[in-house]
């Protein structure tokens, strides 16, 4: 049965002419039977050692293979409706095919049927054209001559290769004429050309995005420094109530006795809460809250002013002075009155502030 | 049996439409939803002089953001300039284009009403002989020419090759940096797409990967074909007409849009 076969397709293959056409269809029916043969390999085959010699097999792919290549590289060429090349390469494909057996070569035969056809189609395509057609070269020929290629290095003529060169703005003298193809709207430009092509956009989202936290900056710098004036005010009016709450208190206590000022107003552990308490003290007594007298001894003492004695308009004679105090002195009044701590405790704000 | 198929594929339909509505982001739908009378209440909360100056302001981003010749993306209309006037963006958008064809002479057009991107065009026709802006065109210009010139006289789609080899002659080589363009082959197929210019697509079930070009909708809404087809029949020393094809498309073409301009 399998003998009587061979046999016919034997009969069938010689007068398999170099029509491609026919190949093909031969082949169809080759590799349909040969399916099952392929895996077996040698003599019980039926495949004769001369169509299956592997370097034999292996050139017809090669060539095959080059073939393939030359069409896909040389595409545009082929399309070119002066040439032959496309035939010539269906030709050459055919001398092949008469020496295919397998059905690897006849995959290859079968691309690169594909890629003629493909071609085949494009080049047909051109024939559609009505009226003139349309030469892409001849084109880039004329454009070359708007656009005043130099020719003069043109010598050896050969096409395809390039020959003279563009004079300088050829591309600007292009692009000026067809500007009236096109209706293109002319693009807004700042004067003096400060901001010329790159800045605005981002420009613009910069601008965005700044101008939201800015506000708010704003709006809490105020408050912020407000606050501060606020707070220093307020410290200076109660620590200047603090003191005369101090002095009220020892003077209570000291049964409505005056009291030094030195010993008041020195703190022996700082001269400058020393300093501070002599400038709160002398509000106290500028509001005519707290009077200051020489006593027996010539010393300076304060107390505190009852109630009623406050006279309205301050009328009473007042008298002004100024007290000088330096480390030196400080040291001094404190040996000397024996300070050992001070009347005025530290307050608590300032203690946290330094 | 049949009925019950085309109720299910009308209901893949309707979910099919409804993921589509969702990826258009939700800023389409809100465009959508709104009603005459929430459009009605929003004129009656802004002054006149708030919208003047809405609508000075969308005039001069477009105008910024046409310096680069970028389609211009609704979105971002809205996102940047019209925020909290959303609901009267029809009405401040139509008073844009009418500053824009009364003021300026140019054309606000919505190439892609799908996904709302606008262009800025010109409205007036160029005079001969006389240079159409101030500053000098961009050389780029004559790059792009060649390009769409030969996309259109060869029927509206090349393979991406012949665009190539076409520039070569030029003594443009894609792989090369060139003087004047820079690295061409970004040019071409980065910034002339994205300016809209042209389209650079992948031809499918090719191997290796080939792709081809066709004019964008810049070029379809800004080229004159008719134009271009002058010039090339001037450079062939040819009739245009006696590309007949290419001449009635050109035709058809421009006299339809001079129709709808004016």
């Amino acid at each position: 049965m399998s003998d009587t076969r061979r046999r016919s397709r034997g009969s069938q293959e010689e007068p398999a002419g170099p029509s491609n056409g026919v190949g093909v269809r031969n082949r169809s029916e080759r590799t349909g039977d040969m399916g099952d043969e392929d895996d077996v390999v040698g003599g019980p085959s039926g495949i004769s050692e001369e169509d299956d010699d592997p370097t034999r097999r292996r050139e017809i792919r090669s060539k095959y293979r080059d073939l393939i290549n030359q069409v896909q590289q040389n595409r545009e060429d082929m399309l070119n409706p002066a040439n032959n090349k496309l035939t010539d390469v269906l030709e050459e494909a055919n001398k092949l095919f008469v020496n295919v057996r397998q059905a690897r070569e006849a995959a290859l035969d079968a691309q690169l049927l594909v890629l003629a056809t493909d071609l085949g189609k494009e080049k047909a395509s051109q024939l559609h054209a009505e009226g003139s057609a349309f030469d892409p070269s001849a084109f880039a020929e004329h454009l070359l001559s708007f656009m005043g290629l130099n020719r003069l290095e043109d010598e050896s003529g050969q096409d395809g290769h390039l020959e003279g060169y563009l004079p300088q703005g050829a591309w600007q003298k292009l692009a000026n004429r067809s500007e009236s193809c096109f209706k293109t709207a002319p693009s807004f430009h700042y004067m003096l050309g400060s901001f010329l092509a790159e800045p605005p956009p981002p420009r613009q989202r910069v601008e965005r995005q700044r101008r939201v936290p800015s506000k708010e900056a704003k709006r809490i710098m105020p408050t912020q420094l407000k606050q501060m004036e606020e707070s220093h005010q307020e410290a200076t009016e109660k620590e200047v109530e603090r003191i005369l709450g101090c002095l009220q208190r020892y003077f209570a206590d000291d049964s409505g006795e005056p009291i030094s000022y030195y010993e008041f107003v020195i703190d022996p552990n700082s001269f400058s809460r020393t300093v501070e308490n002599i400038f709160h003290t002398s509000f106290l007594i500028r509001d005519g809250l707290v009077r200051m007298f020489l006593d027996n001894d010539e010393l300076p003492c304060i107390a505190p002013v009852e109630e009623g004695e406050i006279e309205p308009g301050g009328a009473s004679i007042r008298h002004q002075c100024v007290i000088s105090i330096n480390q030196e002195s400080w040291r001094e009044i404190i040996d000397a009155f024996d300070i050992k701590e001070a009347l005025i405790p530290v307050p608590e704000v300032l203690s946290q502030e330094s | 049996m049949s009925q019950r198929k085309k109720s299910v594929s009308a209901s893949q339909n309707k979910t099919q439409r409804r993921s589509q509505a969702s990826l258009n982001e939700d800023e389409e739908a809100s465009f959508s939803q709104v009603s005459s009378s929430q459009v009605q209440r929003a004129r009656e909360n802004f002054t006149s002089d708030q919208i003047d100056r809405k609508v000075a302001e969308v005039v001069q981003f477009i105008l910024i953001k046409d310096q680069k010749k970028m389609p211009i993306r609704r979105a971002d209309i809205v996102k940047h300039v019209i925020k909290d006037y959303k609901l009267l963006y029809t009405d401040i958008i139509n008073r844009v284009c009418r500053t824009f064809e009364q003021v300026f002479g140019l054309k606000l057009v919505e190439t892609d009403p799908k996904n709302h991107i606008y262009i800025l065009i010109n409205k007036l026709d160029p005079i001969q002989g006389e240079p159409v802006s101030m500053r000098s065109v961009n050389p780029k210009k004559g790059l792009l020419f060649v390009i769409l010139s030969v996309i259109f006289m060869k029927g509206g789609v090349i393979k991406e090759n012949l665009v190539w080899n076409s520039l070569k002659k030029l003594r443009v080589d894609p792989g090369e940096k060139h003087d004047e363009f820079g690295d061409v082959k970004k040019v071409v197929t980065d910034e002339f797409v994205r300016q809209k210019y042209l389209e650079y697509v992948k031809i499918p079930h090719t191997e290796p990967v080939e792709y081809e070009f066709r004019w964008g909708l810049r070029s379809e809404k800004e080229v004159s074909k008719l134009k271009m087809l002058e010039f090339v029949g001037e450079l062939f020393e040819q009739d245009p007409q006696s590309w007949t094809q290419q001449f009635r498309e050109a035709s058809t073409v421009d006299s339809s849009s001079q129709r709808t301009s004016s």
